[in-house]
């Protein structure tokens, strides 16, 4: 588990770090996606969470749901191409949950990746993972979790 | 000094409007265009927010038989009515412009920055967390923000002669609709600038506030400019699909998930009305409005209580109701906190009778 600047930022997954979403590789390499604890913090209290539909390609860099926070809504955007294969109805009952818990019971969808070997190079995983964040926090001039 | 467009769209139809809002926020992401500043105006229209169902938030016959467009915005918050007496302003950033990427900062620097400007034309107006721009407890702006990757697009709406009556009749506002007290009461929550300043301003010059304001908030300097090329072929793709019913039916949920909550008590301080809108699926309160005959001052607590409250989940109501109080010295005899929350939790109690039956 990395920590950058108070924000738990769990090493074993899988980060696009400017959008700011994970991706965790299941035993059956389907993915798990979702917002990292930092764009929790970025964000506030989420307070509305819609997904696509399950069975919809998405493609890398777009979005795989909406949420929105403080009157303020954007896309979580998927960190590689892939189907959805599920949608999470608990943080659809509890939007709040995906800042309760960002890499548990808050997950935004699963996907089947297309072409997880080529798109994954985009990732950052492991001893990576704290540098890279670090740099975007600096830039985004964020005071801590 | 850093250039931004100044961007005047003129009056439009709302379809066109969101549209807009979309393809200027892309063209922003792609690092295409200049930073912007936007006015607009709306031909009449219903405006939900992104997450909300028409079903729930309007009057849907009386906007149909009174020529009312309805609308999905892309930013957040609640419906609104939108119509000639409004301009609306908005900006289109990056975030490395703005030094934070903290989203409740950047609607408090955007918003102060915009109450400074409507301030200069000669009111006194402040922001209000977490979203609105407010005269002495009276909303004169709301606003709500869309990102996409690090661009974003923050708007408001600023009333100059504000249909209110006009307004209770399109939105599900959880009040008694149209009565006398409910008008009144209504117009004690809004503010016109027309009112306020004894005359209409011309448009020019309330562009001219928010445009001065926002100059020397961000250090840069505003050169009025038309749509590029590039943006007409982003819009023309995003009025193709807001301009169309899945759209504004993206999100469709029954009246029932959202009932109108409520209860009335007699305390030795006065009579306290709760009406509450609330999201039965979330146990999240939408909407609170306040009536009766208790004392409070200064006046503007009831206001500024129903905007603290927005989108407070059932379980935190009663903390959000004694952080309030306890943040705030307010005379209201012998009405305390826990009189607001109990009226509260017995409007609340009714959703677990209604959905019990």
């Amino acid at each position: 588990m990395a920590t950058v600047r108070g924000c738990n930022l769990p090493d074993d997954l899988f980060y696009n770090v400017d959008n700011n979403v994970w991706a965790r590789r299941e035993a059956d390499g389907t993915l798990t996606i979702g917002m990292t604890a930092y764009a929790c913090s970025l964000a506030g209290e989420i307070v509305s969470y819609t997904p696509k539909k399950v069975g919809k390609e998405i493609e890398q860099n777009k979005s795989v749901c909406t949420v929105e926070s403080g009157k303020w809504v954007g896309p979580v955007k998927a960190p590689v191409t892939g189907e959805i294969l599920a949608t999470n109805p608990d943080v659809a009952g509890k939007p709040g949950t995906i800042n309760a818990d960002p890499y548990g019971s808050g997950w935004l969808v699963k996907m089947k990746p297309s072409n997880w070997d080529a798109d994954s190079g985009a990732l950052i995983t492991g001893g990576a993972v704290a540098g890279a964040f670090e740099t975007k926090m600096g830039a985004d001039g964020f005071g801590g979790c | 000094m850093t250039t931004w467009r100044l961007l005047d769209t003129g009056l439009r139809p709302a379809a066109q409007n969101i549209a807009l809002n979309r393809a200027l926020l892309e063209a922003r992401q792609q690092n295409a265009s200049l930073s912007t500043l936007r006015f607009l105006r709306f031909e009449p229209c219903a405006l939900l927010g992104y997450h909300q169902s028409a079903e729930q938030e309007l009057n849907l016959d009386y906007c149909r038989e009174h020529g009312v467009t309805i609308q999905r915005r892309i930013t957040g918050g609640g419906a609104i009515y939108f119509d000639t007496t409004q301009i609306g302003w908005e900006l289109y950033l990056h975030k490395h412009e703005l030094g934070t990427a903290d989203m409740t900062e950047i609607s408090r620097r955007i918003c102060e920055a915009a109450a400074r400007g409507i301030s200069t034309l000669g009111v006194d107006a402040k922001f209000r967390p977490r979203n609105d721009i407010e005269v002495d407890g009276r909303k004169i702006s709301g606003t709500g923000g869309a990102f996409d990757g690090d661009a974003l697009m923050y708007q408001g709406t600023l009333l100059i002669e504000f249909d209110v009556e006009k307004m209770l009749r399109v939105l599900k506002i959880p009040a008694e609709k149209l009565s006398d007290k409910a008008i009144a009461s209504a117009r004690e929550r809004v503010a016109n600038l027309a009112d306020l300043l004894d005359r209409v301003p011309p448009m020019a010059q309330v562009q001219s506030a928010l445009a001065n304001a926002f100059s020397e908030e961000f250090d840069v300097e505003f050169t009025p400019a038309l749509l590029t090329s590039h943006e007409e072929a982003l819009y023309n793709d995003a009025l193709a699909e807001i301009d169309h019913p899945d759209w504004i039916n993206l999100l469709a949920r029954p009246a029932v998930d959202q009932p109108t909550l409520n209860a009335v008590r007699k305390f030795s301080g006065g009579l306290l009305r709760a009406s509450v809108a609330f999201d039965r699926t979330q146990s999240r309160i939408k909407q609170v409005w306040f009536s009766g005959d208790v004392f409070i001052s200064p006046s503007r607590t009831l206001a500024d209580l129903e905007a603290a409250l927005r989108d407070t989940l059932a379980e935190q109501l009663a903390l959000n109701v004694k952080q309030f109080f306890a943040t705030r010295s307010v005379d209201m005899l012998t009405l305390t906190a826990d009189d607001f929350v109990s009226v509260l939790h017995e409007a609340l109690a009714q959703a677990n009778s209604e959905a019990a039956a």
